[in-house]
């Protein structure tokens, strides 16, 4: 859980010195994966090595892969409608709309993505029955939901601190000018402080499309689990490092060029900022 | 704010509504929905496992097919584990678990269990010959690789004091097994016996040292109103149907597993009535 402790550390732009192509790390991971192959390879001469296992369980897996990146995309989507507000809400100028949200932000941030998950996948039912009508709440949408609450809570902590990077003399020449708070913060502090959510926002999303393995955990047949139960099925517990190998090279593929984005975007803000 | 407290109270009332009763008889209920839900492993071969087509088979999905066209409805397989199976059931996301389920004390407690039972296990441990095992008390304070959930392996830590290293499934391990991470692997006896049966030559220098101990019944679980209920009646007279007449071991010999002693103990127990 170590790549989400990124999180918890006070949100500043930082100053990027990391060359933007710097093309060691996906040789190191594409060598990794060959020579776990060759490892593989080497032990099972007689039977079918682990290029074919690969070929066998790959689209199997890679349709587990794209649950998780639905799932990805729509935790990510949930998390920012609510977070969204939350974070207007905890600069709002009210002491208690401030109170909450800042309770509700800090519980959810705090919280272990896991444990929230599992709370909400085995305490709500999985199915509701309102006056009558019976609404399914298939597992999808309850790890969806369990994924969007930290993701909110740390949407909404992005948003404030964008909205509170922009400087003090923007508020008080749109107070000068006869401009509202909402007026202000619509269309003077939003406009500016979008491109400093974004880099952020964007990887919060790496962040959290690498997280949705954790539903595997909770039974949901997603890319990590259907290569378990792929091992498990072939009785090959050497094809176990290729076959994750596999998987961990689709969310390379997926995340690095999200990471290599960012950086861009932070850049071009540093040069212009 | 605003979005978040409704929320958090949908959240909060729900967490009381989920033990809703659902008192309806679970045959009628299944035959008015077409389609019967039945939980199985889809990580244990060859019980209930995966082919590369992301179907689920085995001898569990076999049974669990029988019944379904018995009771002349489709079928349903929810891939389910060792720590939401009962879960399921009771929630009523599932009618019936088959999925190596051991038939234990604790367990009636919270669900009914359909006798005579289906199948008998007994653990036992598969090790290297060189490690020279000679009786369970050998394993004392040495390493010894289980599978979480098994539930031996409360029984064998108590009564035996190996150091315990347990693993989240089968192939890993098997894997630490081979890496020589402990001196042997505690599993289902009739497992371990096909395992070395098969033929892979990376086992060809193990053996099953010990004497099988501690047999287990193994049973199909249903929500605990319906085992006096037509859908348990049902069940029951299937399972002894299925005894007498040896099918399962016929089924044990088509998914390669050698024929459990319990079967022919029952076969000839029930053909002698």
């Amino acid at each position: 859980m170590t790549h989400l402790s990124v999180l918890c550390k006070p949100r500043r732009l930082p100053a990027i010195r990391a060359p933007l192509a710097w093309p060691g790390l996906p040789v190191g991971v594409a060598l990794a994966f060959v020579a776990s192959v060759a490892w593989a390879q080497a032990g099972a001469a007689v039977r079918p090595g682990p290029i074919e296992a690969i070929l066998r369980w790959g689209p199997l897996i890679f349709g587990g892969f794209l649950f998780n990146v639905l799932t990805s995309v729509l935790s990510m989507t949930v998390g920012t409608a609510l977070g969204a507000p939350l974070g207007l809400l905890l600069i709002a100028p009210g002491r208690l709309p401030r109170g909450i949200s800042w309770a509700v932000t800090q519980f959810f941030r705090n919280a272990p993505w896991l444990v929230l998950l599992f709370y909400v996948m085995f305490l709500l039912p999985f199915e509701l029955h309102v006056g009558g009508v019976t609404i399914p709440l298939p597992d999808w949408a309850k790890a969806v939901l369990g994924l969007s609450l930290p993701v909110a809570a740390n949407v909404a902590e992005i948003v404030r601190g964008a909205l509170q990077s922009i400087p003090e003399p923007q508020w008080s020449a749109a107070a000068g000018l006869a401009f509202g708070r909402l007026q202000t913060i619509r269309l003077i502090i939003l406009p500016q402080a979008i491109r400093r959510m974004l880099p952020p926002w964007m990887n919060l999303y790496a962040i959290l499309t690498m997280a949705t393995t954790l539903i595997s955990i909770v039974g949901i047949q997603d890319g990590l689990t259907i290569t378990r139960a792929a091992i498990s099925s072939d009785a090959r517990p050497e094809m176990m490092l290729p076959l994750y190998l596999f998987l961990l090279l689709l969310f390379f593929v997926y995340c690095y060029p999200i990471a290599r984005a960012t950086l861009a975007l932070e850049r071009r803000l540093l040069v212009r900022g | 704010m605003k979005r978040i407290l409704p929320l958090l109270v949908l959240l909060a009332t729900l967490c009381l509504s989920v033990t809703a009763a659902r008192a309806e008889d679970t045959l009628a209920a299944v035959k008015q929905k077409g389609v019967l839900v039945v939980g199985v492993k889809n990580d244990y071969r060859p019980w209930g496992f995966i082919d590369p087509s992301g179907q689920i088979v085995g001898l569990e999905i076999d049974l669990a097919r029988e019944i379904a066209d018995r009771i002349g409805v489709k079928l349903e397989l929810v891939p389910v584990t060792a720590v939401n199976r009962m879960e399921f059931l009771r929630q009523g996301r599932i009618d019936l678990i088959i999925a190596t389920l051991g038939d234990t004390p604790e367990r009636r407690k919270v669900i009914g269990m359909i006798e005579p039972n289906y199948f008998a296990g007994a653990s036992n441990v598969l090790a290297p010959k060189s490690a020279g095992l000679k009786s369970w008390a050998d394993l004392k304070g040495k390493k010894l690789c289980a599978v979480q959930g098994a539930y031996y392996n409360r029984r064998v830590a108590q009564l035996y004091q190996p150091d315990m290293v347990v693993f989240p499934a089968v192939p890993d391990g098997m894997n630490a097994l081979a890496a020589g991470n402990c001196v042997g692997f505690l599993f289902d006896d009739t497992l371990i016996e096909s395992t070395l049966a098969g033929g892979d030559p990376k086992w060809r220098d193990y053996d099953m040292p010990l004497p099988s101990e501690d047999p287990q019944l193994w049973a199909m679980g249903v929500r605990l109103e319906d085992v006096n209920a037509p859908f348990g009646k049902l069940l029951s007279e299937m399972s002894t149907e299925w005894l007498k007449s040896g099918h399962i071991l016929d089924l044990e010999k088509k998914w390669g597993i050698k024929p459990s002693p319990y079967l022919q103990e029952m076969r000839d127990k029930l053909a002698a009535k």
